[in-house]
């Protein structure tokens, strides 16, 4: 397929206006607080869509409909389990990090706020954590890569590497610029735009096929079972679908917008929007696929996962198709860009600040953090080349990485006074070392998503060695209760 | 015969990812100072 004037127009405009807004916040940025945390200036609404529109990759426009669309009502699990886990994180984990980040010394990273939390003076808290987030990242971004090549391939029929360069160069240069105000101001208009199209799309399907009824008859045509939300579905499977929730605690790109938000009054709001936004695009996704099924019951797709894009190309004209095509890069990069800040802000504050130059000016730092984006982004890239790096894998590891790595950690630091340094270490290392072993084996047990065990060996970890430590010191469990103090 | 989806598939569907919403808006107003 290639591509018409007026799509090309359209999203040529699209991406010109995400480098106008690069621009604007690099004239408002002025240190490294500014850069990876905006200030923490962020109203609830803007921080609710970029908390959602940086969690919601590709997956939510290319994987989740294509899901649907190839097997039916049974793929909805991994949909429950992800809203459950976004509203416990939204009620329990939000507004508690928003307060304890800024009594921990006004900490702008995890692994800042994790060294603050446990007074650790040693750094070796925050080098792992920065480790940790350097490895999950780089194939996280590079999942994101490859996603919005094809996506550019397909549509406007380049060359694969001509669109790797062509979408990276975009997302690079506006998050080297603009930074956090930059990524969460973009996110914010992809979170929009994602919005409208999820709730378009499928409305006009459905519409097309003569109303619902109809819809569900042609599916049903198509093959009974995947009108069934049980089809070939185990408890074990459910549970392991339903456990992607459990990510939440633990992403380091989306818990960041919890301490960005302007103030931990504007969490209920925030809240509010995020679920509202997340649930409806949820709910978009699943019936785009699902009526993805009637509409090409007589020439199926050959790649389920394009079925989004191809419903926005037969259905809609030129112009409109520009828009939903932009809306399907937003998804790409609104998550890229964040998640290459946060492993910008892991060099730059955990390992340059930290170790290489603690006495490095703000402009120095902010400087470092550029370029920092830049190196990680070619990283990504350069797996990205790799013809055999799959998306949809990269991002199940990645996500589960971070769940077990760090959710427990999070969870417990911010409701266990106990909790200690060393407890804090062995629960990150065995979480992740669990995701990586596990994914490793098959069969059995082991085909369970390798974030449940993680989740689990990680929390017994950080129970036990904290049991075992010593007490934490009376200025820690001071800080703490004045954290409970401000949550109330 | 008459397509539909159960009963089942349609509670699963809709109550855990409405409850979430309905969730936040109580809290939206219980929480507010």
């Amino acid at each position: 397929m290639t591509m018409s004037t007026p799509t090309l127009i359209t999203f040529i405009v699209y991406l010109v206006a995400l480098l106008a807004i690069g621009l604007f916040f690099y004239r408002r940025t002025n240190n490294l607080s500014d850069y990876v945390l905006g200030g923490r200036r962020l109203g609830g609404g803007t921080a609710a869509l970029s908390a959602g529109a940086s969690d919601m990759s590709g997956w939510l426009l290319l994987g989740l409909p294509g899901a649907m669309y190839a097997s039916g009502m049974n793929q909805v699990w991994i949909a429950v389990g992800l809203s459950i886990g976004a509203y416990l994180n939204w009620q329990f984990v939000a507004k508690r990090l928003r307060v304890y980040t800024e009594v921990a010394q006004d900490s702008i990273t995890v692994p800042d706020y994790l060294e603050n939390r446990f007074h650790d003076h040693s750094k070796l808290l925050r080098v792992v954590s920065a480790l940790v987030i350097l490895l999950f990242f780089a194939f996280y971004t590079s999942s994101g890569m490859v996603a919005g090549a094809t996506l550019f391939q397909k549509s406007f029929g380049l060359e694969y590497n001509t669109a790797l360069w062509i979408g990276a160069a975009v997302i690079v240069s506006y998050t080297f610029l603009g930074g956090f105000l930059a990524v969460s101001w973009t996110d914010f208009f992809q979170g929009i735009l994602m919005f409208l199209a999820l709730v378009v799309v499928p409305v006009v399907v459905v519409t097309t096929q003569g109303g619902w009824s109809e819809t569900v008859a042609k599916v049903a045509d198509v093959d009974p079972a995947r009108l069934d939300i049980f089809h070939e579905m185990t408890l074990f499977g459910i549970i392991s679908l339903m456990a992607w929730g459990l990510g939440y605690f633990g992403q380091p790109h989306i818990v960041v917008r919890f301490m960005a938000v302007r103030s931990s009054r504007e969490i209920p709001k925030a809240r509010l929007v995020g679920m509202t936004w997340m649930v409806l695009s949820l709910y978009g996704a699943i019936f785009t696929g699902f009526a993805g099924i009637a509409y090409f019951s007589d020439q199926p797709l050959e790649n389920s996962e394009t079925v989004f894009i191809s419903l926005s190309q037969v259905l809609f004209n030129p112009w409109v198709a520009g828009i939903l095509l932009a809306a399907i890069l937003s998804a790409i990069m609104s998550t890229i860009d964040s998640q290459l800040l946060v492993s910008s802000s892991a060099l730059t504050e955990d390992f340059y600040k930290a170790i290489l130059r603690p006495g490095a000016s703000q402009t120095e730092l902010v400087w470092v953090g550029r370029f920092t984006v830049a190196a990680i982004a070619l990283i990504a890239i350069l797996l990205a080349f790799d013809p055999d790096s799959t998306v949809l894998g990269l991002v199940a590891y990645a996500w589960g990485g971070f769940g077990a790595a760090f959710g427990p950690v999070i969870i417990l630091s911010l409701f266990w006074k106990r909790m200690t340094r060393n407890g804090a270490l062995a629960g990150m290392i065995l979480g992740a070392i669990t995701v990586i072993v596990w994914k490793q084996m098959s069969g059995g047990i082991f085909d369970m998503y390798e974030i449940l065990p993680g989740f689990i060996l990680c929390t017994l970890g950080i129970i036990v060695v904290s049991r075992m430590d010593r007490k934490p010191s009376a200025e820690i469990e001071g800080e703490f209760a004045e954290m409970e103090n401000g949550v109330r | 015969m008459e397509s539909a989806l159960s009963s089942a598939t349609w509670f699963w569907l809709i109550a855990p990812m409405t409850a979430v919403v309905i969730l936040s808006l109580i809290t939206f107003f219980t929480e507010r100072r």
